[in-house]
């Protein structure tokens, strides 16, 4: 059989494709590769990283137990997952409102809470420290969990009224014929099928929380999350201590993508299905 | 089987009247047909019977229970969306068996009924499958299996049949019909397909912005049509509409425009010759209801002759778009015959078949 001929431009555009794509893969994966490198290297290895044979955890023993990072991961998780809890209770029945209803003001509504994400932390951080000291949550788990929550909420609200919205109200609908109230329908039916893509949006909620460090930093002395603990300890560590600490950043973040990537086209308004 | 009762029923949508007061009044185990074009209120007015939209005025009845302010669940109704909206994260049986469920029956009575309305559509052997598994017409089966299933009071029908094709269509018609027939439910049934409402419908109801033009048996609306929109709505292709004045010569009553002259049989004079305006009306007459010359099925017809412009040849009919003054003469004749275009062509119409409309109001004179 004579075998066909794939015209000499479209192969060209193949190349172009394929080595536009390689590129941005190296752009991001370069510094993932040194920080993990860095992170294992033997500190007397580490300035000549293009020698880095052998490798060792002493980094990772001497943050999480000398620097008593492991009490920071734990209040860490505490504040994501209070940070998650907050933030789904408020964000999803306010999702459900702008997904299913019309009412007047609403599209003002969506705007605003895009538009609390144009104030600077910074500026907003002195006098939320003031009035978490005044009703006491300052320095505390909960003090943390408020302020992240109110970082987080607009985009739960927004995320969860986007999946909401792509599950045909159809659906509720006829669970409410087929004898179920309004409020069951949504918990039999509609939550069932956005559960995907919540479950992301709530892994999201926790990665920002787990990622933030302004907020944290200043909000707290004690009870510091990792990214202050890290900020006010590691940092103040020789160098390859602070790879160490980066990649225990980096590491939940890059499983969450990886497990939920599929989901977070869903979270963005664009169904699957 | 219960009355279905409308009285005076209103929905606004800000200020769109999408139901504008509606009366209607379903027997028992009737089969009634909402008929119009879309936007006219006909899906809003079913979703006030269901209970899914808050009417602003009026009362919904079954039987003598008022239903009006009653929440969709405990009207004890069931409804066949367009979609489907068969629950995607259960299997067809789960999907079948979830208004019996809520409802608590007892296990046994939940899978025999499930086994008997399954096998009325005949999809007893996808029990275990999950819709996505199912093509568009096995879920439309599991759709109306899961609405019949626990013998609902009245059964709601919204488009059920436009996502599908056409083939398919035609066979659920038939089947839904006999359905309805066996189960003897009340049912409501949504849509703009002509031919759907006239096979299925035991009675017909038109709506046209949101209101109700006409209530009746199929033949009602088709042969007697109570102004120009039921009369143009209802047949394929259009029926004809002419402006015509009322004349009158040696005591003979004529209906005349430019390039044609009707004669009005004495039956129709009693009602014309009472009309002061003898201008301002619309000769109403349907396309199989004018006749090649030699075909004519009654001898009481008057001829006009026109230029044939175009002929469509659907083989199973022919029809012919006829040059004259006044615009174009819609023809539908019998598919055997041979005609050119360009040429002259005699025809005649059917003076027992015409129908008269007050040009202003629409409505229907005889």
């Amino acid at each position: 059989m004579e075998k066909q001929r794939i015209p000499i431009i479209l192969k060209i555009k193949q190349m172009v494709t394929i080595i536009i794509a390689g590129l941005i893969v190296i752009w991001f994966l370069t510094p993932l590769v040194l920080i993990t490198i860095s992170a294992f290297a033997l500190p007397e290895d580490y300035y000549q990283i293009e020698k880095v044979i052998h490798f060792t955890i002493n980094q990772f023993k001497a943050l999480f137990f000398e620097l008593e990072a492991w009490k920071a991961i734990l209040t860490s998780i505490k504040v994501a997952g209070l940070t998650m809890l907050l933030s789904f209770v408020i964000g999803l029945p306010a999702g459900y409102a702008l997904s299913r209803y019309i009412f007047p003001g609403k599209n003002f509504l969506k705007l605003l809470c895009l538009a609390t994400r144009m104030f600077p932390l910074m500026v907003l951080a002195i006098p939320l420290l003031i009035i978490f000291m005044k009703i006491g949550v300052s320095d505390t788990i909960w003090g943390v969990a408020l302020a992240h929550t109110a970082m987080v909420l607009p985009m739960i609200i927004l995320i969860s009224s986007s999946i909401l919205s792509s599950i045909s109200v159809d659906y509720e609908e006829a669970a409410m014929i087929f004898g179920l109230s309004r409020i069951q329908a949504f918990f039999r039916i509609t939550l069932q099928l956005a559960l995907p893509g919540l479950a992301a949006s709530a892994i999201f909620a926790f990665i920002i929380s787990w990622n933030e460090v302004f907020v944290a930093t200043i909000l707290t002395l004690t009870n510091r999350t990792l990214p202050a603990h890290i900020l006010s300890t590691a940092m103040a560590s020789p160098d390859y201590y602070k790879f160490t600490a980066g990649f225990i950043m980096a590491v939940p973040a890059m499983v969450f993508i990886f497990f939920v990537r599929r989901h977070l086209v869903t979270m963005w308004g664009i169904s699957l299905k | 089987m219960v009355k279905v009762r409308l009285k005076g029923l209103k929905k606004y949508f800000e200020r769109v009247k999408a139901v504008n007061n509606i009366d209607l009044e379903i027997k028992p185990g009737e089969f009634v047909v909402l008929l119009g074009p879309s936007g006219c209120g006909k899906t809003t007015l079913l979703r006030c019977v269901s209970g899914l939209e808050r009417v602003t005025a009026g009362r919904v009845f079954f039987d003598n229970d008022d239903m009006t302010y009653l929440s969709p669940k405990d009207r004890n109704i069931s409804m066949v969306f367009q979609n489907y909206a068969v629950w995607p994260h259960m299997t067809v049986d789960s999907n079948i068996a979830f208004p019996l469920r809520v409802k608590k029956y007892s296990q046994k009575e939940i899978k025999k009924r499930v086994v008997w309305a399954a096998k009325l559509l005949g999809i007893d052997s996808l029990l275990d499958r999950y819709p996505a598994q199912l093509s568009g017409g096995q879920r439309q089966r599991v759709a109306v299996a899961r609405a019949i299933v626990m013998e609902p009071k009245v059964l709601l029908m919204d488009e059920p049949l436009s996502n599908l094709d056409a083939l398919l269509r035609v066979r659920m018609r038939t089947e839904i019909k006999k359905l309805q027939e066996n189960l003897k439910v009340t049912t409501i049934y949504v849509t703009h397909d002509q031919v759907e409402a006239m096979t299925m419908g035991d009675r017909i109801a038109v709506m046209e912005q949101g209101i109700l033009q006409q209530f009746g048996s199929s033949d009602e609306i088709y042969h007697n049509p109570v102004n120009t929109f039921v009369a143009g709505f209802i047949g394929s292709p259009q029926m004809n509409f002419i402006e015509v004045e009322i004349v009158s010569q040696n005591k003979v009553l004529y209906l005349r425009t430019k390039g044609l002259v009707i004669p009005l049989l004495d039956k129709f004079k009693d009602k014309v010759s009472k009309l002061s305006d003898k201008r301002n009306y619309i000769l109403g007459i349907r396309p199989e209801h004018i006749y090649i010359t030699g075909r004519a099925q009654t001898d009481q017809v008057s001829s006009t002759k026109g230029k044939v412009y175009f002929a469509e040849l659907l083989r199973s009919d022919t029809v012919i778009h006829l040059e004259k003054e006044f615009g174009f003469l819609v023809v539908k004749t019998p598919g055997d015959l041979k005609v050119k275009e360009d040429k002259e062509l005699e025809v005649l119409f059917d003076l027992l078949r015409i129908h008269l409309f007050d040009k202003d109001t629409g409505k229907a004179i005889f």
